[in-house]
């Protein structure tokens, strides 16, 4: 990930065109697999097709105007671009919001992806146990514990999505951990 | 508060893997999004370049402003 901020800072002083087409291209191809896991998972999949190439062409257009100089910053950055047309497209479209997918359809990803990789027994014990964790709580901690841990946001990231603190975040999502495990024991 | 344990973080990050992957092979749009990402760019570079071009190219001289119309004779 270091190479994704290298690559964003060389862009950043490109001037000829086929030189940030290849550097757009790389850093793309660094980012698309996480914004489109961070899309599917909050509109339905059919809008999430659409919204996904509107989030990569504002990220595109704007890459020359991000200021940061970390990693870390260039994430948060991307997301907030991806929030804020997920907020437009939320308010055009209220019905597409992503409803919590049921433990039957998390069962299917994971039998497509044994396509490739299989699953052992052992594997199939721990991935039951991760998706009963996951749907077990009320949809709001569900929400939160998926963005934490399958999408990968940290709690600062969580925290300006939601518009709290840093440490209100940690905590909703240790009391949502506390809720789902209860549940699942 | 409740902590994950090892096999617990393990599990989860097993499920994180697998969901992508499978998200990965279900939505195969890789030459889309990259074709999206080109057409940002290049819009971008050529709005720049105008941009550019309506700095450099300013009149020699101030452009008179435009005189009234006479007013019509015959009218």
């Amino acid at each position: 990930m270091e190479d994704l901020i290298k690559l964003v800072k060389t862009y950043r002083l490109s001037a000829g065109l086929a030189e940030r087409i290849r550097l757009a291209e790389n850093i793309f191809r660094l980012i698309e697999p996480d914004l489109r896991v961070f899309v599917f998972s909050s509109v339905s999949h059919e809008a999430a097709k659409d919204a996904l190439q509107e989030i990569l062409k504002a990220v595109a257009t704007s890459l020359k105007q991000f200021k940061g100089e970390t990693v870390k910053e260039f994430w948060a950055w991307c997301y907030r671009i991806a929030r804020n047309k997920l907020n437009d497209h939320y308010r055009s479209k209220a019905a597409d919001r992503m409803q919590p997918t049921p433990p039957e359809d998390l069962w299917q990803m994971m039998e497509l992806s044994a396509q490739d990789a299989p699953i052992s027994p052992a594997v199939r014990h721990d991935l039951d146990y991760a998706i009963k964790l996951l749907t077990a709580a009320k949809p709001d901690c569900s929400d939160l514990l998926w963005r934490h841990y399958v999408i990968g946001l940290d709690y600062g990231e969580i925290a300006e999505e939601r518009n709290v603190s840093y440490d209100n975040a940690r905590m909703k999502i240790g009391r949502c951990l506390d809720e789902a495990k209860s549940l699942v024991s | 508060m409740a902590e994950l344990s090892q096999r617990d973080q393990l599990a989860l990050h097993e499920f994180s893997v697998r969901y992508r992957a499978a998200l990965a092979k279900q939505h195969q749009t890789p030459e889309q999004s990259l074709d999206t990402v080109r057409d940002a760019v290049r819009e971008q570079y050529e709005q720049e370049q105008d941009a550019k071009r309506d700095m450099t190219i300013e009149p020699s001289e101030p452009t008179p402003e435009r005189e009234p119309d006479e007013p019509d004779q015959d009218r």
